[in-house]
């Protein structure tokens, strides 16, 4: 499918709801445009699917052990022996 | 014992305390570090960097705003000063009046529905990693707090310490960046 390009500021409205709550008065109002409008559609599709991708390439590591020794030597803290229950106990 | 409680007994020279708060943060700032300057010896030496500043100052720490806010708050900005030692250069997307916020009046093409557009296809990853590398500090911080680790605009602006307006402008300019770079990408791909 192509389309021709949105205005600049149906761009703006369509990047400045992107992860906001959709079922506000603005939101709402974009949205209905964008559901009317082919055009927008596609910005809106691509722009919704450019995020997911960066989301989904972004990959959340877990702290490599050796890194969190080296972390606690420098913080002089690594004789510091922690038990599960008192990390628990912070919220 | 509650946070606030911790922090006062790490304040008072408690080691073990002080270790419970590295402990529950040191991931979330790993994390936070490999995502701004996206080299994990980078991430540890901001990692380290941070903590050390978290023991040096939390005296200073007055609870105006959250824990997680002022840790936050040291580490991206660790991280910013290291991206900007590195004099990353960012030619196509400059904090100036001449930023490119209105793109060409074309055609273009919807390529969001395409299958083959995801990141198991390692050419894909390598342009989604091109195009966030390809943002400058100021529009990185912001889609990396915003988007990527999830925080509100709120919590964005009281790390980076700017408006919330300022976070949504540089936050609608990263995103049209980085659809911009990787429709001219996709939009090829689907053509050919």
């Amino acid at each position: 499918m192509t389309a021709k390009h949105p205005t600049e500021d149906r761009i703006k409205q369509i990047c400045e709801i992107m992860g906001e709550d959709l079922d506000n008065p603005a939101c709402r109002e974009v949205m209905e445009h964008i559901n009317s409008c082919p055009t927008c559609k596609v910005y809106y599709d691509t722009m919704k699917k450019t995020i997911f991708l960066c989301r989904e390439n972004d990959c959340p590591e877990e702290l490599p052990q050796d890194v969190n020794e080296r972390l606690m030597k420098k913080l002089k803290l690594n004789r510091i022996s922690l038990n599960k229950d008192n990390d628990q106990q912070i919220p | 014992m509650d946070e606030k409680q911790i922090i006062e007994k790490a304040k008072a020279g408690d080691e073990a305390a002080m270790a419970q708060l590295v402990n529950k943060y040191s991931e979330r700032i790993y994390n936070l570090a490999l995502r701004i300057l996206r080299k994990k010896e980078d991430a540890e030496d901001v990692l380290q960097e941070t903590f050390l500043t978290v023991v040096e100052k939390l005296h200073t720490f007055d609870g105006r705003s959250s824990f997680f806010t002022w840790v936050y708050r040291i580490a991206t900005n660790a991280s910013l000063m290291r991206l900007r030692k590195k004099k990353v250069v960012f030619q196509e997307m400059a904090d100036s009046t001449d930023f490119q916020e209105s793109v060409e009046s074309r055609v273009f093409i919807d390529w969001s529905q395409d299958p083959s557009i995801n990141i198991y296809d390692e050419e894909v990853k390598q342009k989604i990693d091109a195009a966030v590398n390809k943002l400058s500090d100021i529009y990185r911080s912001v889609f990396v707090l915003r988007d990527l680790e999830g925080l509100s605009i709120k919590e964005t602006s009281a790390i980076l310490n700017i408006t919330q307006e300022n976070v949504k402008i540089r936050l609608r300019r990263a995103r049209q960046f980085l659809r911009d770079y990787l429709s001219e990408y996709f939009e090829e791909r689907i053509v050919h």
